[in-house]
């Protein structure tokens, strides 16, 4: 990628993030605060109201189980909400000035997964802090699978910003489709949850490795398998490559419709 | 510099040149051409903007396009920045292109001027490096003050452009698009640009301008063209192709009120025929610089009364130049019949090029009230770097020595 690129990106990310964090009251540490409330939320409703219990005698605690797929599954929803409108919400500028406008993707993916992988850690640790049974020598791990998960992303999202040009309904899909996924992966329960003849349509859901294996890392609760982190790689480099197919492919003409 | 090397070489080649927008009125629409376009097939309904649009601009060359409202100038410019996809043809540009196609483009109204300038300068591609070094020198050369570090939603419009331009300049671009962004500001920050405009072009920068200001054209193009409906009408030196448009205009806004004024036989005083140097049709006489003119004007009187006649000539836009009428000079209208005939010859008219009207009014026999009125367009040709409307008689006690120090044109008023 030529570096102009490089430096718009980075440009269109900080803004991104300023937009975010600059207008609102408590500034930057929203970024953390957001998380703790959440957490807190999950907390009361899970273990105090639903009394939710793992299976297995050596299970985590439900919190950190929880913790561990809720936070790479809100950078990935997140980034995908954010930046199917991106190339539309930035109309005036594409009519105006000259850019490679994939940029306005990668910079909507870019800041979504920098601020909830950055949360992330930050929940680890308080996790950890809390007494929490987490293994940190998982961490450096668990941030390697962002790399997958950020090219998955990507990859769809390519193709979902483009499509959002031509059908603007799309948006309003989006949400209810993501919902549906969310509740399709392990991300609020284990696969040993479900009844045993449902348990493998879990695989058709790219989420569910990602799920299990960030739980594998950090909490030592399955482990990862290498046909199936094979498969993932594979599926996230193939997403990459089919987006910016199909966005190279629409991209001439969004001038003429947005 | 490239301007010195014997053929520069082509900085922006247009050949075949055409746009179309998809017509979507409906979602089903939106939907087919996206299908459409995946599949690769064309067939989706669409508008022409731009056709077959041939240009070549060399590095150094400065080209203005002027036209009509929807005649395709900002498609055009569109194309060759970039923004736009051709729909036929192709368009190649050889260099960095600084393009201002709106005011303010890329600002965004909740940051401080000068967040904004950092943000379009990586947005033409001014490196960060480059940028640090430059920005003094941009805030220097918007010059609005304390206004740098409010948000651009408290700017005037005119000092929006002035941030704007200054980036633009900063980045001393190959190519220097600007689409009639000059208008706005104030008269003080337009000279600037147009020096800063001229000094680019000395410097072997290559312009182009879209404007509807004659007169920017005329003085900071060689080189202009005139896009009729989409379609190139006129392409080539900038002296005939203005003409040749001011000459088009006028001739449309003659035709227009001629449509809306009929000879009113009942009023007191019609004028019914005017003709310039003998010919009598409407339609834009066209003289040199310096030739005579002759205007006759027949006016009917009703009640066979003796006419005053006013005859004024103004410019195109209606500054007016000079004026008189037959009683100031106690002329009388001769009369041939029913009617009168007022007669008045411009000697070696000293109309700058450019184009102009001529007025012929007819007034009571006080020369009190007008009542009626017929205009002819005039063009004036010819070459000339003077300013304002009329050469006025001069001359340079130290012209002898000017004109072998150096080979500047010396006027010499013809």
């Amino acid at each position: 990628m030529p570096t102009h690129s490089l430096t718009l990106i980075g440009q269109f990310l900080q803004r991104e993030l300023r937009n975010r964090f600059s207008g609102s009251f408590s500034g930057g540490l929203w970024a953390l605060i957001q998380p703790l409330v959440q957490l807190a939320v999950y907390t009361f409703v899970f273990v105090h109201v639903f009394k939710a219990r793992l299976p297995g005698s050596d299970a985590p605690g439900f919190v950190p189980f929880l913790v561990t797929a809720l936070w790479p599954w809100t950078a990935f929803s997140e980034a995908i909400l954010r930046s199917t409108t991106a190339v539309q919400e930035n109309a005036a500028l594409i009519g105006k000035i000259a850019l490679p406008r994939k940029v306005f993707v990668f910079a909507a993916v870019g800041s979504s997964f920098l601020v909830h992988s950055l949360g992330f850690v930050a929940i680890v640790l308080i996790l950890k802090l809390l007494g929490q049974r987490i293994d940190l020598a998982g961490l450096p791990l668990a941030l390697l699978l962002y790399v997958p998960l950020l090219l998955l992303t990507t990859g769809l999202a390519l193709v979902l910003s483009a499509l959002q040009v031509f059908v603007r309904d799309l948006i309003q899909a989006l949400g209810q489709i993501l919902m549906l996924m969310m509740f399709a992966a392990p991300v609020f329960y284990a696969r040993e949850s479900l009844p045993e003849h449902l348990r493998h349509w879990l695989d058709l859901n790219p989420f569910t490795f990602y799920a299990e294996s960030f739980r594998s890392v950090l909490l030592g609760y399955g482990h990862i398998e290498a046909p199936r982190l094979a498969i993932a790689v594979l599926v996230a480099v193939a997403a990459m490559l089919i987006g910016s197919w199909f966005f190279r492919r629409l991209d001439r003409h969004f001038e003429d419709f947005l | 510099m490239t301007h010195d090397a014997a053929l520069p070489s082509v900085l922006v080649q247009a050949s075949g040149l055409g746009k179309r927008y998809p017509k979507v009125f409906h979602r089903r629409d939106r939907l087919r051409a996206l299908a459409s376009l995946m599949t690769g097939r064309r067939g989706v309904d669409s508008i022409p903007v731009l056709h077959d649009v041939h240009l070549r601009v060399r590095r150094g060359e400065s080209l203005g396009l002027i036209g009509e409202n929807g005649a395709g100038k900002s498609t055009l410019l569109k194309l060759i920045a970039g923004v736009l996809t051709p729909s036929e043809g192709s368009v190649r540009v050889d260099g960095r292109v600084g393009a201002l196609l709106e005011l303010g483009a890329g600002f965004h109204p909740e940051y401080s001027g000068r967040d904004n300038v950092t943000m379009s300068a990586v947005l033409y591609g001014l490196k960060p490096a480059e940028l640090r070094a430059k920005l003094d020198e941009i805030i220097a050369f918007a010059d609005i003050g304390r206004y740098i570090d409010e948000p651009v939603k408290h700017y005037s419009s005119g000092m929006v452009v002035r941030l704007g331009f200054a980036v633009v300049a900063a980045l001393r671009p190959d190519l220097l698009i600007t689409d009639e962004v000059l208008a706005v500001g104030d008269e003080a920050f337009q000279k600037k640009c147009i020096r800063w405009i001229e000094d680019y072009l000395g410097g072997g920068g290559t312009l182009l301008l879209v404007s509807h200001s004659m007169y920017h054209v005329q003085k900071l193009c060689r080189h202009a063209l005139w896009l009729r409906d989409g379609g190139v009408a006129a392409y080539g030196d900038v002296f005939d192709v203005t003409q040749a448009y001011l000459a088009y205009q006028e001739r449309k806004s003659g035709e227009q009120a001629a449509r809306s004024q009929k000879v009113d036989a009942s009023q007191e005083f019609a004028v019914i025929g005017v003709a310039l140097n003998g010919v009598a049709a409407d339609r834009p006489t066209v003289l040199e610089c310096g030739a005579d003119l002759q205007v006759e004007a027949r006016i009917h009187s009703r009640d066979g009364r003796l006419p005053v006649v006013a005859f004024g000539l103004a410019r195109a836009d209606g500054t007016p130049v000079y004026g008189v009428t037959t009683e100031m000079e106690s002329v009388a209208p001769v009369r041939d019949g029913d009617t009168f005939v007022a007669r008045i010859d411009f000697p070696r008219l000293p109309l700058l090029p450019g184009s102009y009207s001529l007025r012929v009014h007819s007034m009571d026999s006080e020369g009190v009230r007008a009542f009626d009125t017929v205009e002819r367009a005039i063009t004036i040709r010819g070459e000339s770097r003077e300013f304002g409307l009329v050469r006025l008689e001069h001359r340079w006690p130290d012209a002898v020595d000017r004109a072998r120090r150096s080979d500047t044109e010396v006027p010499d008023g013809r």
